[in-house]
């Protein structure tokens, strides 16, 4: 069975082609297998949003092809590129993930009530992941009450609610203190172990680079190292914060 | 759960919902007092017509009313009048002998309309009892008495008890004059029509016109309004040589302006609602832009357009909802206030709305009937003009939304 989630072949993008181009990201080759657990490093504007954009059908590269599970997301209208993402891709932003109007709880259910689950598989999901997360005491509070860490800790597990291929986040522990950040790790860790859920996150900041077991650095839009994929197999030690 | 967060969504700004609340209850409310206003005018105009000038049917000679020749007077009139008092729907009628002729006094003359009339029947047909402002009625004892119309009394300087003639043909072709005594002035609300109508009793009318015990016109009053159409057939049929006309025949003017002021009052809804619209606009706009990162995250999660317009139009509708209750409620209390004291609208000019026949005092009513238009048209203002809005989330990009 081929275990290949993410397939990115040679993909760029270029903004204000007709001005001042500016190569966001250049002719970037990857391939992530399921269960991995990567980190996407590289200073701002190394072209990181970017990149995870397009792999989650956000966005679209100018060159080069995008598939996702063996399904060429390139070739996706924007209505198909809808659906595609609610069912295939979990979703971390930096900030702002959650709907204020609807409690922490409601936020999960969010993402299977579009998908059509039902009422009973809805509620278990959403206590076995506040359990996993932590906060099965947070249920109905709004995310206004919510700390940012609690907040990026329910994002995670709307992210895993839908059961996606594999879970973007894009520099999710940005606003977050160190505690928080730490906490955040732990948890998409536990899940990356327990669940095998496929993790791809940027960040610039040191400390959760650590904890990735894969390392791609990104510069200006291109890829300068990858720790490359490691085998999966093998028992993984974490480096502590 | 898409009606959950709309309602949530709500309550986020409540000064703004509050804003469109209100706009959406002072648009029904504007509506309602509009409608009831002009529903009302028209009525205590139809209702002058009816009651004190036209009355709902007039039977005459089918020839009478090209000139009023006094020899065309209804054929087997008596007859007729009895048939007709005992119909059923009737509620009275009378008969009237007509002729037009020429009013003298020692100062001036004008031309007048000599209606000759029974009395006792004439103030219940057409309310000229209630009209008096100065004088007293005909009195069995005196001959020779005449009302006329307060504006033909100040224009002639007359007053109950001064002196005039009467000059008309008869029916013989003859010129005759007569000598009347004013006993009674009489005011309604069509000042036109009070300068040109004199009354006269019939039977002396008639001995002038050579024309014994016969007459030209029958008014006929209902018990309803709304069986004039078959009471009218009725009495073609009955008699088929006589003119039978409703007062929508006599007055088409006034049915005219029925329907005008009807389609009037819709343009003036409409303006409302484009008020409405531009209110609604610019809120929900402001409300999805302040949202934009909110709509752009959910697009990103994978809710479908569909799913997100259905949301806006929902808060909308949940607004509508909302407000129009309120806007019913206060255009309720208001029609009601003003049905039990009476709207005054003399401050428009007494002068201006007698001359069209308007009375001056009006009891607005609550415009149930056509309530449900309003509310209709006042709903679909606000889901067309959330359109917009909804229509600017939608082409939210997902990436652009969450950059900012
Ligand atoms: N919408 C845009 N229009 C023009 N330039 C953009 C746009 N979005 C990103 N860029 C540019 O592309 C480069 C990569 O940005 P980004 O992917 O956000 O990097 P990172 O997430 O690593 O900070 C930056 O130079 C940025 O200024
Ligand atoms: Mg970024």
């Amino acid at each position: 069975m081929n275990n290949t989630v993410i397939d990115v072949h040679n993909i760029s993008r270029v903004y204000n082609p007709d001005t001042i181009p500016v190569y966001a990201v250049n002719n970037v080759h990857l391939h992530l297998q399921r269960g991995e657990f990567t980190a996407l490093v590289g200073p701002s504007g190394s072209g990181k949003t970017t990149l995870l954009n397009m792999i989650g059908g956000l966005d679209k590269p100018d060159a080069g092809t995008i598939i996702i599970n063996g399904m060429n997301i390139t070739e996706l209208s924007p209505r198909e590129l809808v659906d595609f993402r609610l069912h295939n891709i979990g979703f971390v932003f930096q900030s702002y993930n959650l709907i204020p109007v609807l409690t922490a709880k409601e936020n999960v259910e969010f993402i299977m009530l579009l998908q059509g689950k039902s009422k009973q598989e809805r509620d278990q999901r959403v206590q076995q992941l506040f359990k996993e997360i932590g906060m099965e005491d947070k249920l109905n509070v709004r995310p206004a009450q919510l700390s940012s860490g609690q907040q990026q800790r329910v994002a995670v597990a709307r992210a895993l609610a839908s059961k996606p291929q594999f879970i973007l986040a894009d520099e999710p522990t940005a606003n977050l203190d160190s505690k928080s950040a730490a906490n955040l790790l732990d948890i998409m860790a536990l899940l990356n172990a327990d669940e095998n859920i496929t993790f791809l996150f940027s960040t610039h900041d040191q400390r959760v680079i650590n904890r990735a077991r894969r390392v791609i650095t990104l510069v200006d839009g291109k890829i300068a190292s990858d720790t490359a994929a490691v085998d999966i197999s093998q028992p993984h030690k974490f480096e502590t914060v | 759960m898409v009606l959950r967060m709309a309602w949530r969504n709500i309550w986020r700004n409540k000064m703004r919902s509050l804003v469109i609340m209100f706009s959406i209850a002072t648009g029904l409310l504007a509506g309602i007092a509009v409608l009831s206003l002009y529903d009302a005018m028209m009525n205590s105009r139809v209702r002058t017509v009816i009651d004190s000038e036209v009355a709902h049917i007039q039977l005459h000679h089918t020839n009478f009313k090209k000139d009023y020749d006094p020899k065309y007077v209804i054929a087997n009139g008596d007859d007729v009048l009895q048939a007709i008092k005992k119909m059923p729907q009737v509620k009275a009628a009378t008969a009237r002998s007509i002729t037009t002729g020429m009013l003298a006094t020692a100062t001036g003359s004008a031309g007048v309309t000599i209606n000759g009339i029974i009395p006792e029947e004439e103030y219940k047909v057409s309310q000229l009892k209630q009209k008096l402002t100065a004088g007293k009625l005909f009195d069995e004892n005196k001959k020779s008495q005449v009302m006329i119309g307060k504006k033909l009394a100040v224009k002639m300087k007359l007053k109950p008890g001064s002196k005039l003639v009467l000059t008309f043909t008869d029916t013989s072709g003859a010129i005759v004059s007569a000598a009347f005594r004013v006993a009674a002035i009489y005011e309604s609300a069509n000042a036109p029509l009070d300068e040109r109508n004199v009354y006269v009793r019939m039977n002396e009318l008639n001995e002038l016109l050579l024309s014994n015990a016969s007459f030209h016109e029958i008014a006929v009053l209902l018990s309803k309004d709304e069986t004039l159409k078959t009471v009218q057939q009725n009495m073609q049929q009955l008699f088929p040589s006589v003119l039978v006309e409703s007062w929508k025949d006599i007055s088409p003017e006034t049915d005219l302006m029925v329907d005008t002021v009807d389609q009037y009052s819709y343009i003036i809804m409409i303006i409302i609602m484009l008020a409405l619209a531009f209110g609604i606009i610019n809120t929900m706009l402001m409300a999805i832009l302040e949202r934009t990162r909110e709509i752009g995250m959910m697009m990103a999660l994978g809710t479908n357009r569909s799913k997100l317009f259905i949301l806006v139009l929902c808060e909308t509708l949940l607004l509508t909802l909302a407000g129009t209750p309120i806007g019913v409620l206060m255009g309720w209390l208001l029609t009601a206030y003003f049905h039990t004291k009476g709207l005054d609208l003399s401050g428009w000019g007494k002068e201006m709305m007698s001359n069209f026949g308007f009375g001056t005092m009006i009891y607005p009513e609550f415009p149930a009937e056509r309530l449900p238009a309003v509310l209709l048209i006042v709903t679909a203002t606000a889901l067309v003009s959330c359109l917009f809005p909804a229509v600017k989330a939608l082409k939210l990009q997902p990436v652009e939304a969450l950059r900012r």
